[in-house]
């Protein structure tokens, strides 16, 4: 048996798990996973474009806005920018205070000064006049599509969702039912008696996991980050691509093709091993979640150790968040590309093999009779 | 190097703590052999463990040579109908017998031949393009059939193949086995029905409790059995005569004449003697029309070896 043989199996059992794999009932919630980061991006961005849609028509040109400096009167505002999108003024704060029977109540403070709220539009950004006794106090502009705080975020939900979450139950779901699904539909026995070796069943039915859950994924990543994009200043978004959008797209869908590669091999060896998924997806989560607090050594066992390291905007973290959670999602030390690449292709190569062992050993049962 | 036969050497299967066969030594050659036992006594456990869907605790099996470890080699040489539907969910028959085709190496088009061949030979090529969940019991015994000759092969490993076959197919398929019989391969099946197995078999293997009971042609497994004497019916015209005549001889046991007078049933310790004794009688001028062993069959061999319980 040649090797060119070989590999032809390999692709002919590939080509025919493919089906199964992108249609099983079992697994359609796994395109879910992959694109509810776009829905979301999606909503975001829509939203996003319809407000600023609706605020357009009452736009200020930006050169008046220019002009408003905190000090202004309200009347001078008005007088220059004319009327505001949003108006609303609050004449008495109503406080809570002790009262005489020693009981509690809400009373308007007529010591405080009398506020007052405008809102401006210029075409791109919320601008937020707070006055106090009728002088401006306060000037704060806000972009309504805020391009580098929506990468930022991207960087987040991709990192601590789409990889440790959407992508990990994902191949949870593809892989682990590569073969424990065959065994429950008592149709693994179909593979075991064609004239090929484990090894080469494995191999196949591994290549189908990973060509689906990577077109699956890295496409969900893509669109994902391609919806991001989408209500973004076309002029900022013409930038980004001239500089670091091409690499920051390779690099994300990359990250999300490496993580089926890693995750893939260990729930397929899972899948060969455990009657129950929820065992090692438990187990694997919390390997995967304290990463970043184990040693060194053992670091480099994990999944996401390496993909987390590949992605190109580092994820925001609420400095206010509890300490535990600092802790869980805070990213090992990162390799380099090239270490984590080869690194990963190593975990899951180590995965595979102990994989092919344990298919060797893997015995079916109709039944005694 | 075991050659064209199919050996089991002191092979012995448990299920945990559940015995499936213990210390199997066997020497299958060419020809249909059947294996023959009750519920869980260990005939698919053997088959199972003759294409490797399971391995033997202790011992060795080889296949014509080829170890049950190497499926690459083995199962293109080897076809495994089983009794449970092994097409994945969704496959029509075609798929499902071109698929296994595919994978043995086969190219597409020559595949596809194959394919339509064997499901012609079963007659299930108007079938072919229906799902397989769709199908009959009887239709998926069939295309199981199909996908296990696809691919030619020298060993055949059926279990229970004629269960659920209307009776044109049942004979079609049995004159398929003696075909590939006929060729020098192996055809090992397992069944329930024994007056089939009496048919179509060159040789049986008798199994019960995971244990091999006897093996060999139904006729010397009979031979084996001394407990219990050799019947015959002798069709003559002479029948109380001739009887007598058999009575004076020491190894007959009981001879019954039938109701009509012109028959025997007759028991007899030595089917050698009781040769010589009817030649004998012959010779003396007394007209024999016919003799038949009533109890060299399936039935009487599972019932004198393992009990009535099939």
């Amino acid at each position: 048996m040649t090797t060119a043989l070989r590999l032809r199996q390999v692709w002919t059992i590939a080509r025919l798990q493919l089906g199964r794999v992108f249609f099983s009932k079992r697994s359609f919630w796994v395109y879910l996973l992959a694109l509810f980061p776009s829905v979301i991006f999606f909503g975001h961005g829509l939203e996003s474009k319809i407000r600023i849609q609706r605020m357009s028509s009452r736009a200020t040109p930006p050169a008046i806005i220019e002009t408003i400096r905190e000090g202004d009167t309200e009347e001078e505002v008005l007088q220059r920018a004319g009327k505001p999108i949003n108006d609303s003024t609050n004449r008495r704060r109503v406080v809570t205070k002790m009262g005489k029977l020693g009981k509690r109540e809400r009373v308007e403070d007529n010591d405080e000064p009398e506020r007052r709220y405008m809102m401006y539009f210029d075409g791109q950004n919320r601008v937020d006049l707070n006055f106090e006794a009728g002088i401006l106090q306060r000037k704060r502009t806000r972009a309504i599509l805020n391009f580098e705080e929506d990468r930022t975020v991207f960087a987040g939900v991709f990192q601590y969702f789409y990889l440790r979450l959407a992508v990990f139950f994902g191949c949870l779901g593809i892989f682990m039912n590569l073969f424990r699904g065959e065994m429950l539909d008592k149709t693994l026995h179909f593979w075991f008696l064609a004239p090929a070796r484990r090894e080469v069943l494995l191999a196949g039915k591994y290549l189908a996991g990973l060509i689906a859950s990577v077109l699956i994924f890295g496409l969900g990543a893509a669109l994902c980050f391609g919806i991001m994009l989408w209500p973004q200043n076309s002029v900022e978004v013409e930038a980004f691509w001239r500089t670091q959008g091409g690499s920051h797209l390779f690099w994300y869908a990359a990250s999300a093709a490496l993580g089926c590669l890693g995750y893939g091999s260990v729930f397929l060896a899972a899948g060969l091993l455990l009657r129950n998924p929820i065992v090692p997806a438990v187990v694997i989560l919390l390997w995967e979640s304290i990463n970043g607090i184990l040693p060194a050594v053992l670091q480099k066992l994990s999944v996401l150790y390496y993909v987390q390291s590949l992605c190109p905007v580092p994820a925001p973290m609420d400095s206010n968040a509890p300490l535990l959670i600092r802790l869980l999602a805070s990213p090992a030390e990162p390799p380099s590309a090239a270490l984590a690449v080869l690194g990963l292709l190593a975990v899951a190569a180590l995965v595979l093999w102990a994989a092919s062992r344990a298919v060797l050993r893997l015995e079916i049962n109709y039944g005694i009779d | 190097m075991n050659g064209p036969e199919v050996v089991f050497d002191e092979v012995s299967k448990f299920y945990g703590e559940v015995l499936g066969v213990n210390r199997v030594t066997l020497r299958i050659p060419s020809g249909i052999t059947s294996l023959v036992g009750p519920n869980g006594s260990g005939k698919t456990t053997l088959m199972n463990l003759m294409v490797g869907l399971i391995y033997p605790d202790r011992g060795t099996i080889t296949m014509r040579g080829l170890s049950p470890r190497d499926p690459e080699s083995l199962m293109r040489i080897t076809g495994y109908a089983t009794q449970y539907d092994a097409a994945p969910r969704g496959t029509t028959g075609f798929d499902f017998v071109a698929t296994g085709l595919l994978l043995g190496g086969y190219s597409q088009s020559e595949a596809e031949e194959r394919a339509t061949k064997a499901l012609q030979r079963v007659r299930m090529i108007e079938a072919a393009h229906r799902k397989v969940a769709s199908y009959s019991k009887g239709m998926r015994q069939r295309v199981r059939l199909a996908q296990a000759i696809a691919h030619d092969p020298e060993i055949l490993v059926l279990d229970e193949p004629l269960n659920g076959l209307d009776p044109l197919v049942r004979a079609e398929t049995i004159a398929l086995f003696r075909e590939y019989a006929g060729l020098g391969r192996h055809v090992i099946l397992s069944s329930h029905v024994l007056q089939e197995v009496d048919i179509i078999s060159d040789q049986v293997v008798l199994i019960a409790n995971g244990m091999i009971i006897a093996e060999g042609e139904i006729r010397t497994v009979r031979e084996e059995i001394h407990e219990h004497p050799s019947q015959y019916v002798i069709r003559c015209r002479d029948a109380s005569r001739i009887a007598s005549l058999l009575f004076e001889q020491d190894h007959i046991t009981q001879i019954q004449i039938q109701d009509d007078r012109l028959g025997l049933l007759v028991m007899t310790r030595s089917r050698r003697d009781f040769s010589r004794a009817l030649t004998r009688i012959s010779l003396a001028g007394h007209t024999v029309e016919s003799v038949v062993a009533a109890d060299e069959s399936m039935g009487a061999l599972y019932e004198y070896l393992i009990g009535g319980d099939r």
